[in-house]
């Protein structure tokens, strides 16, 4: 099934006056995991607050084209039923932790309570959910006390809870350290392997490289390139766009540049190891006749 | 490790029962409490003189001593009598006039009248703070807002009362930080009055302009938590349901207290 | 087209954002009141939250944080509940000024901190006077004793004591209120039932639905 189908979308921010999506044309298939990315003010954020609907229903403005969300225009979804189908965890994770709850536990159960899931039912999930992404030694904690990093993982988990078919996160990993980043992406793996469909904002283009499906970069509000991920960190758009690209990717470009490329360019460290450890093997003259 | 993990399954477990507060009044409904000290609380109003607001006044320490509470509740109390009571009592006792002063001390001539009206009325001040006091001793908020959503109060009414709690947590944490930041950058603090006035738009207007800033995010937080949904929200939470004893007791305070203002109205005393 | 559920109430049209103001208009009543303690400055500013969410969300909503305030400071201090009449006013009387464009300009403004002040120094001397005969404890309880002392009577000490004592502590109030207003984004205005004022247009365009979205 088709995710989300945008041809030709535009959107302005109302009280703005330079659009924040310019004429994008996309298709999202379900079931795979995509990464956005781009400068600051790209648009990555409103793109995904348009898969929502919170753009242009919360945060009101002109918008343009045809936006299609599993097949339904986005403005004829019921707003309460689209928000089953699709969770959403924000950038922020201060303002993302409700205030009203007194434990982790509480504020991971808050969404299934509002969903009118029965309480045993509530606990059980909630217990799945804090052994999958190992907060035991939060669950009684204050969520109001917590660090960036540990709110984030809360905010995380109370989506998670929520058991949406299509997730959407921005910047899952802006406050957590690298340790902790891998292991929240180790768990987006994980969703995407038991069916979901995840659309993430991540500067962090190691692991875009490592996890992602497919790419889509955004420039200024335009989409520059949409792709498999390999496919988008080699293609020469990125570097016009002065979009970030994985440091092992840089790297064989600058390999290229003093005229010792690799025999292709890598994306992930797993490919680029495997490329050096073949010219550490002796073959860098092969190499460089090709 | 695993007693850590220990800890976490009993802590998880007790969600799977009614909240357990440890004493037997603690554990009664919230609103069933309010009730109770409300009546009693208004019920020296229907009576002439000061004696059933004392006794008012005395039952609180009783019911704070039962429910375990006399510790937070009794140090309180005695307070508000010291602060507020004695000096509502004192000023009525010595400005109110009347005939056959007590004593004499300058122009001040407290009659056994004044006295009488003082009393009566700084005891009925410290009847009704007395159960506002203790109320809040027995009662937790955050259970007062789930037994009041348990009777239909909509889960936005409840969101206001308890965001503001922490709201006024966050924002005092923020609004200290940029008082010693301010302090640190040598803007005075100290001083004289204009220099402390000035002082106060720099600290209080950026704090809270980033807290209303932030109302869009957790409004657009709270909504992906399906805060909006149309269907009943369930509790994880869950309050011991009012024993019948406990209803007898609540019914008839109430309509003790229903009977003295009735009989006061027509009357009897 | 949709149903009208919670969530498309919630998500279109003013007033999205009332519920999240209210708890932060409670805090800043606290929050104000506070750092003037700290500041050691000889008035009480912990109104700021009800004159702001009353000029922001109306009259409603204002009082609804006049009164939550108000009930939540009695949890200390029981007394206050006699005086909780006084933050509700405040908070009708910040909507219906809003709603004549009051604190859109900082001259009207000022001026409006002496109908907030009477609110407060002659409802609440009557209060005083009413409830507690004229001899409340607090803040202005010495001035009244010392201008009873030199001769005036308990109610017009009352009056006398608590006018200028409210224009004194008003006039900053509202002058931070309005450096709020100020300072909050258009993009916020567009989700308060009153932005549609201080975005300077008229109620009926206000309402409407999301402007020029053209989806077909």
């Amino acid at each position: 099934m088709v995710l989300a189908a945008l041809r030709g979308v535009s959107f302005t921010y109302a009280y703005t006056n330079e659009p924040a999506l310019r004429d994008i044309n996309l298709t999202l298939e379900e079931g795979l995991l995509y990464a956005v990315i781009g400068p600051n003010a790209s648009g990555k954020s409103t793109l995904c607050a348009l898969l929502r609907g919170i753009v242009p229903l919360f945060h009101e403005g002109e918008l343009t084209g045809t936006a299609e969300i599993r097949g339904r225009n986005l403005l004829e979804w019921d707003p309460a039923e689209l928000s089953r189908e699709i969770g959403y965890v924000f950038e922020n994770p201060f303002t993302q932790i409700s205030g009203i709850k007194e434990t982790v536990f509480e504020e991971i159960a808050l969404g299934l309570e509002n969903l009118g899931m029965p309480p045993e039912e509530v606990i059980d999930r909630v217990e799945q959910v804090v052994e999958q992404l190992e907060l035991g030694a939060l669950v009684a904690k204050n969520p109001n006390e917590l660090s960036g990093g540990q709110r984030q993982k809360v905010a995380f988990a109370s989506i998670i809870a929520m058991d949406a078919d299509v997730i959407v996160i921005d910047e899952p990993t802006s406050q957590l350290d690298p340790e902790s980043s891998d292991a929240v992406f180790a768990i987006i793996a994980n969703l995407k392997k038991s069916g979901k469909s995840i659309v993430l904002v991540e500067h962090k283009m190691d692991l875009v490289a490592q996890y992602a499906d497919r790419v889509i970069a955004l420039n200024g509000g335009r989409l520059v390139i949409e792709g498999p991920t390999s496919e988008v960190f080699t293609s020469p758009l990125l570097n016009a766009s002065d979009i970030a690209r994985p440091a092992v990717t840089e790297l064989a470009e600058a390999l290229v540049h003093v005229g010792r490329p690799l025999s292709r360019t890598p994306v992930t460290r797993a490919e680029a190891a495997e490329l050096i450890r073949a010219r550490m093997k002796g073959g860098s003259r092969a190499d460089r006749s090709r | 490790m695993s007693s850590e993990s220990g800890n976490a399954v009993a802590f998880v477990n007790r969600f799977r029962t009614y909240v357990d507060r440890g004493n037997p009044i603690r554990n009664m409904d919230p609103i069933v409490v309010f009730i109770v000290l409300a009546a009693i609380a208004i019920a020296p109003i229907a009576f002439p003189g000061f004696v059933a607001a004392a006794i008012v006044c005395l039952i609180y320490p009783v019911i704070a001593l039962f429910a375990g509470v006399a510790r937070e509740f009794l140090p309180t109390y005695l307070k508000l009598f010291l602060v507020v009571g004695l000096v509502l009592f004192v000023l009525r006792a010595a400005f109110i006039d009347g005939e056959d002063p007590l004593f004499r001390l300058g122009n001040i001539a407290p009659t056994w009248a004044g006295v009488e009206e003082g009393a009566r009325f700084a005891l009925l001040v410290m009847a009704i703070s007395g159960a506002v006091t203790l109320f809040f001793n027995l009662a937790t908020v955050r259970y007062l807002m789930l037994a009041l959503e348990l009777r239909g109060v909509t889960p936005r009414a409840t969101y206001v009362i308890l965001a503001s709690f922490q709201s006024i947590i966050d924002l005092g944490r923020h609004a200290r930080t940029v008082l010693e930041a301010q302090q640190s950058r040598g803007i005075e603090t100290q001083g004289n009055i204009i220099v402390r006035a000035r002082a106060f738009f720099p600290i209080l207007a950026p704090v809270f302009l980033a807290a209303i800033n932030q109302t869009e995010e957790r409004a657009v937080s709270l909504d992906a938590r399906a805060f909006n949904s149309n269907v009943p929200h369930t509790h994880l939470v869950m309050l011991r349901p009012t024993r019948p004893r406990e209803l007898v007791v609540a019914v008839l305070v109430v309509a003790t207290v229903l009977a003295a203002f009735i009989g006061s109205a027509v009357g009897w005393f | 087209m949709v149903n009208e559920s919670a969530v498309v109430k919630f998500l279109k049209g003013y007033g999205r954002l009332t519920i999240f103001m209210m708890p932060i208009g409670i805090a800043i009543n606290f929050i104000g009141g506070q750092i003037a303690l700290l500041l050691k400055l000889p008035v009480y500013l912990d109104s700021i939250g009800t004159i702001l969410v009353g000029a922001t969300c109306g009259m409603g909503p204002g009082a609804l944080v006049g009164a939550i305030s108000n009930v939540l400071n009695a949890i200390t201090s029981p007394p206050t509940l006699a005086f909780g009449v006084l933050n509700i006013m405040f908070g009708l009387l910040a909507g219906y000024l809003a709603r004549r464009g009051v604190f859109k300009s900082w001259s009207k403004t000022l001026l409006s901190a002496i109908p907030f002040a009477l609110i407060g120094g002659v409802l609440g001397a009557i209060i005083t006077i009413w409830v507690f005969g004229g001899l409340a404890v607090g803040g202005g309880a010495l001035v009244v004793g010392a201008l009873v002392a030199l001769g005036l009577d308990v109610n017009t000490a009352n009056f006398v004591a608590q006018v200028p004592m409210d224009i004194l502590d008003k006039v900053p109030t509202v002058m931070i209120v309005f450096a709020i207003i100020k300072g909050i984004p258009n993009r916020t205005f567009a989700k308060l039932p009153l932005g549609y004022i201080y975005l300077g247009k008229n109620k009926a365009g206000a309402s409407s639905k999301p402007s020029g979205t053209s989806v077909s």
